[in-house]
């Protein structure tokens, strides 16, 4: 069964009231937005929202392919946010307790039965280009040959990461994103750093045979 | 140290997530490893790769930040709806309370009043003269009702087929057997109060 999406991780849940951490006040500004958001501040829900949406947004693009879909999810995690503001606690990241509620809504969108119909009716044809994320940037393309070879890699590593399963791509992507550590991901993921290891072997070792040409 | 096992340090290693003596036991095995340091570099390198893509610039649409915002003012505004309702259901509560408690305790007496009522009251025939006057209707009722007339609803004579042939439709054992009973006829049959003058026959 997935996991309500709607529902931080129980860890948020059991903690202490929040203004009861002001260590961590202190050393995530994000924290500080939070708290005035909890006591009614839309100022900073919207701070909150264009520090992060473009990253939730790119995570989501990655995780569910599709721009559209993208974009409402996105919309969807910063309502969860205002939602479920007050369940908030200090004592963990405002950006894990983000990626963990946008884990779980691109958990829920890829499971849902009714999407692989909607994914294929929307699929674009072979050699037809991508129009959700800019190019990768990459320096190291110094003539069109290379950066036509940059790109190539670049939509392979696309198509793979997008054919992983859910949890080990919702692994990979959590834990390139933001500087995530592994507890965080294990976190958002509601499991432990043991299996969030393995995902990501697993995940790796996929891409690894799907890039051997490549590497 | 297996290859198969450092491989699977490796993700964690690049991340900077191993435990420091499993990566000095890591590192002392891919610098004997030929294969292994070439798998270390594939690892850096597709990690390096979908870091790139999941930390890519993502232009934000406007029309996405204003969707959003429209929605979380609905919702800021159902939620201050929420509040007042639950004011007024706070100040309505304790008067609803009370006179619900007030309700159930009246029909909790009437209940237990009635029960003793009927466990006070005499039971027997003279009790049924002596019960309270709200009892008796109920009873005369019952006792005037009049009963299913069953004779007025049977025909006079029987079917012309059952009269003209009664032994088709009557099978009785102890029809068929009726000579064994003639000898009774013969018996007489006194009772107490004939004392003995008159006799069943």
């Amino acid at each position: 069964m997935p996991p309500d999406p709607a529902q931080p991780p129980a860890s948020h849940q059991a903690l202490p009231e929040a203004g009861s951490a002001p260590a961590a006040v202190a050393a995530d500004p994000d924290v500080a937005l939070m708290l005035r958001l909890q006591a009614g501040d839309e100022a900073a829900f919207q701070d909150l929202f264009r520090k992060y949406s473009p990253r939730v947004l790119q995570f989501a693009r990655r995780f569910v392919g599709s721009d559209a879909q993208a974009e409402e999810l996105s919309q969807d995690v910063f309502v969860q946010v205002f939602r479920f503001r007050h369940r908030y606690r200090p004592q963990s990241r405002f950006s894990t307790w983000l990626f963990t509620i946008a884990t779980n809504l691109c958990l829920n969108e890829v499971r849902r039965p009714e999407r692989h119909l909607r994914v294929d009716l929307w699929n674009r044809r072979d050699g037809e280009e991508r129009a959700e994320g800019p190019p990768l940037p990459d320096p190291t393309a110094v003539t069109p040959e290379q950066g036509a070879a940059a790109r190539q890699l670049e939509r392979r590593l696309e198509v793979l990461v997008a054919e992983l399963p859910a949890k080990q791509r919702a692994a990979l992507l959590l834990s390139r994103m933001d500087g995530l550590a592994y507890r965080d991901v294990a976190e958002a993921l509601g499991s432990t750093e043991g299996a969030v290891k393995a995902l990501l072997f697993r995940a790796t070792q996929t891409l690894k045979r799907g890039l051997r040409e490549y590497l | 140290m297996r290859c198969r096992r450092a491989q699977r340090w490796m993700v964690a290693a690049v991340d900077g997530e191993l435990a420091p003596r499993r990566r000095r036991t890591l590192e002392g095995h891919v610098a004997g490893c030929p294969e292994c340091r070439r798998e270390v570099a594939a690892t850096e390198a597709v990690l390096a790769g979908v870091t790139g893509l999941a930390r890519s610039g993502c232009e934000v649409p406007s029309h996405l930040e204003q969707a959003t915002l429209r929605r979380v003012r609905l919702l800021a505004a159902a939620e201050e709806e929420g509040s007042v309702a639950r004011r007024w259901w706070a100040g309505f509560r304790i008067p609803a309370l009370a006179f619900a408690t007030a309700a159930v305790a009246i029909v909790a007496v009437e209940l237990t009043r009635g029960a003793g009522d009927r466990r006070a009251a005499p039971s027997g025939p003279r009790a049924v003269a002596q019960a309270p006057a709200r009892d008796k209707p109920r009873v005369v009722a019952s006792r005037e009702r009049p009963a299913p007339k069953v004779a007025e609803s049977l025909p006079a004579e029987p079917p012309p087929e059952l009269a003209a042939a009664p032994d088709l439709f009557i099978e009785l054992p102890i029809l068929r057997n009726m000579e064994k009973l003639e000898h009774f006829e013969a018996i007489d049959t006194t009772t107490l109060d004939d004392g003995g003058e008159q006799s069943n026959g």
